[in-house]
């Protein structure tokens, strides 16, 4: 009989330890972390004088398995990557894989519309999330049933597109899968109709509570100099004065035709980045009510070539042109000329990126994921120096990182 | 100004000096890693303050082997509103690695951000980073063989090879448990025959 050969238990780099110093391992298991992340803490009394940030406990190898899937089944696990908004990752997947096609200008106008939709759609609910678990941080426990109950909604306007509420796969190469269904726009309207009573359920219950300032306000302040230098994007840059938001910058999927505004904080703290947030969300919304009016126009939702969109199924049974490239594409997959490119959009952590590598076969060659969530995770080697103890989960909790994102 | 290049691609013609129009936002440089930390010091002089990520790539039969890509972007060092940042600039470098003793300078020092990002490529790819603070695994435990995103590491990982046969599987005349990797179909051809009597066994070979 052979035996599984048991290797020995993870070494962990313990600092040097002295006098008035104790060494504190935070996590993996902590559910102030967020996810699986350990924190080899080292504090004299109650401040903190090194942190040194574990991370690995959630590896899952999405880029190594994304290189031994088609082109058009690599998103199903790329949407497992940011679990709390998987319509971004594979929207910029395919943005990027578009990219390499060549076919960025000729994805319908409606399927534009839609794909913008979902992605505010999500960021919202991954704000909410956030949201939620930030306030259970600091002790405000009813912001989160506030929170997930509007998430809910959103969740169910995703299965009601995509058929699955975490992770449906709607978006597709060339399009999304499927038109929105009946009876979709008039709950799409009552959700609008409700959330500006919830946001200012959610402002009310939080922003200008003193216990909740206390635990934030001048708590891990990040320098603009730090947040370059560490890579920070998204609203953890935002909080510290530099408006960079990808959808400005590099406007993708028609976001040039809407107006939202940026919103930044100059302070740089834990209460900056929640105000950004809050914020943030109420663009997103405008952003949304612009959509919707746009949504009321019909038109096709996917790309009119059957090199890269298998035809509809109506036609399968009338055509046999059809019949061969639905074969085709489902049994060999969509061939991408090669090249390399990178992409980026704008999700709800900050600039989530895509290098991908093609070489002109039906497997992508490398896909890179360039996770806003590591960079900020990795912040905390220099945001929490200093600080107390207790503020180790308000930071983090402020930086708001997935570790589906960050272990990969 | 340096030509945009593009990384070989193919998987039959691997030509590291294809030239093709960029499709996105970036410009693309490739150097050599002698002249990697020289390029990015001056890059990093000219204005580009955020070093976004590091990623790496393998070509398994081109020469070299990998390439290192820095993704560069050139925010202003200040208080900036949407209309002052306009459309940053977008670098991308491309610097290729032999596949035998991979080895690049590390940039840590002027961008804390490749720090995790270059132990990454580290764990994954087996590059070498030289002069980082804390070059170890970050993703794959410590005690990890081999380098998973490397192209020749098999998919689902060598842990498997290893993984003892179900119990069920005893039943059979073959002994349980699959042989180590590598000798996988010629040994189990020869531990049936064995089992059978059909070959004679060997000094010292179980029966």
């Amino acid at each position: 009989m052979s035996t599984i050969d048991v290797p020995p238990p993870r070494k962990l780099e313990i600092v040097e330890q002295s006098g008035n110093e104790m060494v504190v391992s935070i996590g993996p298991q902590h559910p102030s972390t967020h996810g699986v992340l350990q924190v080899i803490t080292q504090i004299e009394g109650e401040v903190i004088s090194r942190a040194s940030p574990e991370i690995g406990y959630l590896h899952t190898g999405i880029e190594k398995s994304a290189e031994n899937l088609f082109w058009t089944q690599a998103s199903t696990v790329i949407e497992r990557m940011d679990y709390l908004s998987p319509l971004s990752n594979a929207l910029c997947y395919f943005l990027a894989v578009e990219r390499l096609l060549g076919v960025t200008d000729r994805i319908p106008p409606r399927a534009q519309q839609i794909r913008v939709l979902m992605a505010e759609l999500h960021r919202i609910a991954s704000h909410c999330v956030w949201l939620g678990t930030h306030g259970i941080d600091v002790g405000a426990l009813s912001v989160f049933f506030y929170c997930f109950d509007l998430r809910e909604d959103i969740l169910d306007l995703t299965e009601a597109a995509g058929g699955a509420r975490m992770h449906p796969n709607y978006l597709r190469l060339g399009g999304v899968n499927g038109d929105l269904p009946e009876g979709y726009l008039a709950r799409l309207d009552a959700l609008i109709e409700k959330f500006p009573g919830r946001m200012a359920d959610l402002r009310r219950l939080l922003q200008k509570n003193p216990i909740f300032q206390d635990r934030t306000v001048d708590i891990g302040v990040l320098s603009l100099e730090d947040a370059l230098a560490w890579g920070a994007t998204g609203p953890v840059l935002r909080a510290s004065g530099m408006a960079y938001d990808v959808r400005k910058a590099f406007p993708y999927c028609g976001y040039e035709q809407y107006e939202f505004d940026v919103p930044t904080r100059t302070e740089g703290d834990a209460y900056a980045r929640f105000l950004v947030r809050l914020d943030e969300m109420e663009e997103s919304m405008r952003i949304i009510r612009q959509v919707r009016k746009q949504l009321d126009t019909p038109g096709p939702v996917m790309i009119d070539d059957p090199k890269i969109a298998p035809p509809p199924k109506e036609t399968i049974a009338v055509s046999m042109e059809a019949l061969i490239h639905h074969f085709k594409i489902v049994s060999e997959g969509v061939r991408v000329p090669p090249g390399d490119v990178y992409q980026s959009v704008e999700g709800p952590r900050g600039e989530l990126g895509y290098y991908i590598v093609s070489n002109g076969d039906n497997k992508p060659w490398r896909v890179r994921t360039r996770p806003p969530s590591m960079y900020h995770t990795q912040l905390l080697k220099t945001l929490t120096i200093g600080e107390l103890i207790a503020d180790m989960v308000v930071i983090i909790g402020s930086l708001d990182p997935v570790f589906g994102e960050v272990d990969r | 100004m340096p030509s945009p290049q593009t990384p070989p691609i193919g998987s039959t013609a691997l030509d590291p000096t294809a030239v093709r129009p960029p499709i996105d936002d970036a410009i693309i440089e490739r150097v050599e890693p002698s002249e990697l930390r020289a390029r990015l010091i001056a890059l990093k002089r000219e204005g580009f303050t955020m070093l976004l990520d590091i990623g790496g790539v393998d070509y398994l039969e081109r020469k070299p082997r990998f390439d290192v890509v820095y993704h560069l972007l050139k925010l202003p060092p200040r208080v900036s509103s949407v209309a002052e940042i306009g459309r940053p600039e977008r670098r991308r470098l491309l610097c290729g690695v032999p596949g035998e003793d991979a080895r690049v300078p590390s940039v840590a020092d002027l961008w804390p951000s490749a720090d995790w990002a270059e132990r990454e490529v580290y764990d994954l790819f087996g590059i070498v980073f030289e002069g980082h603070p804390d070059l170890r695994r970050i993703q794959m435990p410590a005690d990890w063989e081999g380098h998973p995103l490397r192209k020749d590491y098999p998919l689902r990982g060598p842990a498997r090879e290893r993984t003892p046969r179900p119990v069920f599987a005893n039943k059979s005349n073959v002994r349980a448990g699959t042989p180590p990797s590598g000798r996988t179909a010629a040994a189990l051809q020869r531990q049936i025959a064995l089992a059978r009597g059909q070959v004679p066994p060997v000094q010292g070979e179980a029966k």
